[in-house]
């Protein structure tokens, strides 16, 4: 158990490291694609037809 | 879940994860900067770092996501309960597709420039504009304009759902853990699921704590919707007084005046052995502010009992001496406080402080 605890702390530390700039960037092929513009995901949705997932992150 | 931590779990999900799946599904738009937000139809409480939408292309929001209580700003960040809302969300917006929701009207757009006091202390000086900013400017702002006439609405924004007895099961959305008090009293029973509040159709805690905002704090019941299984029915819930109250420390830009020191009301038991009314105000001092000190404002002391303001004993509102002061007392006031200190009858002079950003 305690070794799962460690894998997944050791998975989740770079991500806590990444500043809020740097978190758009760690993005690859592998994940979700964000975007970061709010008028171009408005067109996007137009033109696909899905719904928008708005994330509001603010770093004080 | 610490907030950051959570911001790094939900934009970096892998497509093939459950939950990236249902994200693939959304147009994902991730936004930092407050500066040019829609804050009429982004409403949400300010107090948060991390907060969701899940809405249509015209601006249909269709639930909120977030949200957090005075135990913490991660109360409510979950990424199961993330995962149930990210599911009725496609369904909400497949249903919106075919016609299946009633009409919506768009809020007039409103933004963090039209904040007069927001533009002079950030805008003007090339700062951030933070998300709590806009939340404290803007109550500052509607203090200016209307006189803070309602300062309990005004204050205490958000109010708390356990006050009024529901404890979600966080991870299963608006799935009721434990039932108490006034909801309890009403018919709620763990296993219900809530499904609106006064007639509007609520998801998420967000959407509870949204809609439960925007009940009149004078108002005696609401009207909980609830499913139990396949049975749906509304409860009428008689409000518990003071259902609006919330632990404002951490919204502590929202105070003011502040005085600089918290009590408990006394029970019954006590106020009968200290000869007080019964229906007074009375409290016993549980915590100091760290300026009451260093600015001076008064010699109160943990365990001292406060009887009356300025001679006044009781309040048709206030249930401490310390709320009396934010609900009847303006900034900068000194006021006479009656204290018992150890058995013995004193009078205390305290001062009440403003926002150092209100000056």
């Amino acid at each position: 158990m305690l070794g799962f605890h460690l894998r997944r702390l050791a998975a989740a530390l770079p991500l806590l490291l990444l500043s809020s700039a740097a978190l758009v960037h760690a993005q690859d092929d592998e994940t979700v694609e964000w975007l970061g513009d709010y008028k171009q995901a408005l067109a996007e949705a137009k033109r696909t037809g899905k719904p928008l997932f708005v994330e509001y992150r603010c770093e004080p | 879940m610490e907030g950051r931590e959570f911001d790094a779990q939900v934009v970096l999900s892998p497509k093939k994860s459950p939950r990236g799946q249902l994200l693939s599904q959304y147009v994902c738009v991730r936004i930092t900067r407050m500066d040019d937000v829609d804050i009429a139809l982004f409403e949400r409480d300010w107090n948060n770092t991390l907060y969701f939408f899940m809405m249509n292309a015209d601006e249909r929001i269709y639930m909120r996501w977030g949200g957090r209580d005075a135990r913490g700003p991660e109360a409510y960040l979950n990424l199961d309960s993330l995962e149930v809302a990210l599911a009725q969300g496609l369904e909400l917006h497949r249903i919106d597709k075919a016609g299946g929701l009633p009409e919506f009207t768009r809020p007039k757009p409103r933004f963090p420039r039209e904040i007069p006091p927001l533009v002079e202390r950030t805008f003007a000086r090339r700062q951030c504009v933070e998300c709590h900013l806009i939340g404290d400017f803007d109550l500052v702002h509607k203090e200016e304009q209307t006189g803070n006439t309602d300062r309990i609405a005004n204050m205490y924004r958000w109010p708390d759902i356990r006050t009024l007895g529901m404890e979600l099961d966080v991870p299963k959305g608006l799935m009721v853990k434990e039932s108490k008090g006034a909801v309890q009293t009403a018919g709620m029973r763990a296993g219900d699921r809530i499904a609106s509040l006064e007639g509007t159709p609520v998801y998420t805690f967000a959407d509870l704590q949204h809609r439960l905002d925007k009940v009149q704090r004078s108002a005696k019941q609401v009207q909980i919707g609830i499913e139990r299984g396949a049975a749906k029915q509304t409860l009428t819930v008689a409000l518990p007084e003071r259902w609006w109250l919330t632990d404002l420390r951490f919204r502590q830009l929202s105070v003011d005046p502040r005085a600089e020191f918290d009590c408990r009301p006394l029970t019954a038991e006590e106020k009968t052995r200290l000869e007080l009314p019964a229906d007074g105000f009375a409290g016993e001092v549980t915590r100091i502010g760290g300026f009451a000190e260093m600015l001076r404002m008064h010699e109160l002391k943990p365990g001292d009992i406060v009887t009356a303001v300025d001679g006044v004993v009781r309040d048709e509102v206030a249930n401490t001496p310390d709320l009396f002061i934010k609900l009847r007392r303006n900034a900068g006031d000194t006021v006479m406080l009656d204290v018992i200190r150890g058995g013995k009858k004193m009078k205390m002079e305290a001062k009440t402080q403003r926002m150092y950003f209100r000056k």
